[in-house]
């Protein structure tokens, strides 16, 4: 009689499951999946790329950066340069924050002393000590001043002074505002139901231009399989972390196209204080015995984006006359000789799982060194166990990569100069290079600082330089949406396709 | 009775202490979490000042002494990537994955069991030899590609069931089966084997002999006792789905425990680590102690109160 009633129940069950079936999402609903749900919602605590997306739609900042590492107005519909450390603001007139707050310069200075605070350890801080304070003017005028001159300044505002309403986080505090947070952005949260959804609706107040979707979901689904299957079912209009082999896949589906945005550049880092590495022909030859062109054809899908320096060829500053270093064995062997290594020499090569492909990629750079006499032992490390290797100066190659973002100084300046990290590689005139490209206002001249810093790590070659593997957002037919080059999923510019 | 089940609550304090301390040192050995907590471009100077407010230059010992005082005090700290209290995370994760667990072992139990009896009871029949095939089937699919097939039968290409998240039944249904498919055949083996065995026995020829149905025979006599091993091995088993379903809430986007305390080790989260771990190992004694309570019920020659 138990089993009967069992049966009955299971049997229920799965006839009101198959019922339900996948619900595709409403006309004006817009469903964002990617790889992980954040950690939270205030966008100041957290640097987690998946996280700081959904903070984008809910928070702002006083401008908005552009792919060529430059601004445009945004809650902050104009500024000017009293002098090399004083920059003076102007906010657009009666934007308030989603509970009706006044964005006015207060809360601005608010925001910035709360970023820089010890007690909010923001990840976000480092990137924003250049500044010193924010004077408040009047209600709608604020001057913010450096400490020294800082090029990327109005750049590094853009994308990480976020404004919250000082009302809401005083009275909340700080671990509440991350479960439940109050912008100024194009979307305002409705609810989190916490490993489901984060639900979002237009902000009818929005000072800008409104959203096309009235409401917007954003999920997090780890496998990417599962993402690829719920943008093909409907269940999801965009998704993120779409790997180089899938993409031809959802192509041919016909049901979703791709957009770029950021891409990861990946390089082979040598241990220039450490022999063989410490003789510039050494460095140079293996930049020659690497054959980019065949691995970008065979992983890539001829996708990549060769390098020839370490500024990524679409970052401000690139210098376009460079070209990748040409594969020649002949020349890797003649500069192996020169260097007093004719018949090459054994090291290692480290590299960590979590990156996407890497460890074809790491077989195909051995398989390219064996050629020219270089035996390579691969060692593979979790995440956490590669950095500490990679700080403890333990690595010999290994194989990293950076964000191609658009503006050169953050990464160029934390990975060569030596006041940064000082473990694998130092050079004064790079030192120099770097200090001048971070102060030179004037943009034409800025360039002209950073392409000569390309040159020169050209030729000395502290990297083995690979690719730019450009990262690609998936999107339904019936959404128009274009990624940014920031690497962000902010959607208020998708609307649906006519 | 009592003083078993105190003796048995008393020795779960022993396992707590000692894996909260193994899982501590492994996971301070095996690197620190500043590095992968600050975005790659932070400067060294950013690093430094962040582990020092975090406390983790202090001696591996100190920290441990600082988070065992705090632990029995109830506070077993917050996450450093979602800074909330790890409790809270747990508790918020622990409905799914117990929701999947039951799920899962509700499938195994209802479907093995009844193939388990009539695949021992019919030995060498057709039946028993493809149910038994069955079975070797469905341990040998790993479940991330059984996860995966179940999508694209069931939502790409039939369209009857959403592909992952939680919140409805159509959702626990792939996650749930994947599951259970495996356990089913373990269950199923397991039963036919000693359903046979028991089967064999004198007091079920004795049962027969005295002219009980078949039915009676099997169902009562043979089952009861069959069921003991089964029991422990299905009790085990759920101890271990609690916290050990990662890739298939991986592939379904179940909101676990399981993928919850992967995540915290990958990211040398600490504290969540720490308390997920000590949680994990709470309940999987507590379950451990039920299984040999339904002994008791099972078997009432099986006595806890003679026991030194």
């Amino acid at each position: 009689m138990k089993k009967r009633r069992l049966a009955w129940i299971l049997g229920l069950a799965l006839t009101a499951a198959l019922a339900a079936g996948p619900a595709p999402a409403a006309q004006d609903t817009l469903v964002v999946v990617q790889e992980a749900e954040p950690v939270g919602l205030d966008i100041m605590q957290s640097s987690i790329q998946t996280t700081m997306s959904v903070g984008y739609n809910i928070h702002e900042t006083l401008l908005k950066p552009t792919e060529q590492a430059g601004v445009l107005p945004g809650l902050a519909e104009k500024w000017e340069k009293l002098d090399d450390l004083t920059w003076k603001f102007t906010l657009v007139k009666d934007a308030t924050f989603h509970n009706g707050e006044p964005i006015n310069a207060a809360a601005v200075k608010f925001s910035f002393e709360r970023i820089m605070s010890d007690a909010l350890k923001s990840p976000h801080r480092g990137k924003l000590t250049s500044f010193k304070e924010v004077k408040v003017i009047d209600e709608r005028t604020f001057t913010i001043s450096l400490a020294q001159p800082y090029a990327p300044g109005l750049y590094m505002l853009a994308q990480y002074l976020f404004i919250v309403p000082p009302g809401y986080v005083q009275k909340v505090g700080d671990a509440e505002y991350n479960l439940n947070p109050v912008g100024s952005g194009p979307y305002k949260l409705d609810k989190w139901v916490k490993g489901q959804e984060i639900v979002m609706s237009a902000y009818d107040k929005y000072y800008g231009p409104k959203p096309a979707y009235k409401k917007l979901i954003f999920k997090g689904v780890p496998e990417e399989a599962s993402r690829i299957a719920a943008l093909l079912t409907g269940e999801a209009h965009v998704i993120s972390g779409v790997p180089v082999h899938q993409r031809k896949r959802i192509l041919d589906s016909g049901k979703a196209y791709l957009t770029d945005q950021m891409g990861s550049m990946n390089y082979l880092g040598l241990n220039t204080y450490e022999k063989p590495f410490s003789d510039v022909r050494v460095r140079q030859a293996l930049n020659h015995a690497v054959n980019r062109p065949l691995i970008n054809k065979a992983l890539f899908n001829d996708k990549a984006i060769l390098c020839a320096g370490p500024i990524s060829p679409r970052t401000l500053g690139a210098d376009p006359g460079l070209k990748p270093y040409e594969y020649s064995p002949e020349k890797a062997k003649k500069l192996l000789a020169e260097a007093g290594y004719p018949k090459g020499f054994e090291t290692r090569l480290a590299f960590s799982p979590y990156m996407p492909q890497v460890q074809e990629q790491a077989e195909a750079i051995a398989a390219d060194l064996a050629k020219v006499g270089v035996q390579v032992k691969l060692e593979s490390f979790e995440r956490a166990v590669m950095w500490d290797r990679y700080k403890n100066k333990q690595h010999m190659m290994f194989i990293y990569f950076w964000d191609d973002a658009p503006e050169p100084d953050r990464y160029m300046y934390s990975l060569f100069h030596s006041k940064s990290r000082d473990y694998y590689y130092k050079n004064e005139t790079v030192d120099q290079l770097l200090d001048k490209g971070r102060s030179t206002m004037d943009p034409a001249a800025r360039v002209k600082v950073y392409n000569e810093l390309d040159r020169f790590l050209y030729q000395d070659a502290p990297w083995v330089y690979l690719y730019v593997i450009p990262e690609v957002y998936a999107v339904a037919n019936s959404v128009d949406y274009k990624g940014l080059r920031d690497g962000y999923l902010i959607m208020n510019t998708a609307k649906p396709k006519k | 009775m009592g003083r078993y089940l105190l003796k048995r609550l008393w020795h779960t304090v022993y396992v707590v202490v000692g894996i909260s301390m193994i899982s501590f040192f492994f996971i301070h050995l095996s690197g620190d979490p500043v590095m992968l907590m600050l975005p790659p471009d932070a400067t060294m100077a950013e690093v430094e000042t962040l582990r020092e407010q975090l406390g983790f230059n202090d001696p591996i010992y100190v920290q441990y002494w600082r988070f065992a005082s705090r632990a029995v005090q109830g506070d077993l700290g917050s996450s450093l990537y979602f800074r909330v209290p790890a409790v809270n995370l747990i508790l918020e994760r622990l409905p799914a994955s117990l929701e999947l667990a039951g799920a899962a072992m509700l499938i195994a139990l209802a479907i093995s069991i009844p193939l388990g009896i009539i695949s021992a009871v019919k030995r060498g029949s057709l039946w028993d030899l493809s149910s038994m095939l069955g079975a070797l089937f469905g341990l040998s699919m790993p479940h991330f590609w059984l996860g995966i097939m179940l999508i694209l039968l069931f939502s790409v290409t039939l369209g009857w069931l959403p592909t992952s998240g939680r919140g409805s039944l159509a959702q626990l249904v792939m996650p749930s089966l994947a599951l259970g498919l495996s356990l089913m055949a373990m269950f199923a083996r397991l039963t036919r084997s000693v359903m046979l065995e028991v089967l064999s026995q004198d007091y079920v020829r004795t049962a027969r002999a005295k002219g009980l149905k078949e039915r009676l025979v099997i169902g009562k006599h043979a089952l009861k006792n069959a069921l003991i091993p089964l029991v422990t091995v299905a009790g085990m088993q759920f101890g271990f789905l609690i916290g050990g379903t990662v890739i298939i809430e991986t592939v379904f986007a179940w909101p676990g425990v399981g993928r919850l305390v992967v995540q915290a080790i990958f990211s040398r989260d600490y504290p969540l680590v720490q308390a997920t771990v000590l949680v994990l190992a709470v309940l999987f004694v507590l379950v451990n102690l039920l299984t040999d309570l339904i002994y008791l019920y099972l078997d009432p020659q099986i006595s806890y109160l003679e026991e030194k």
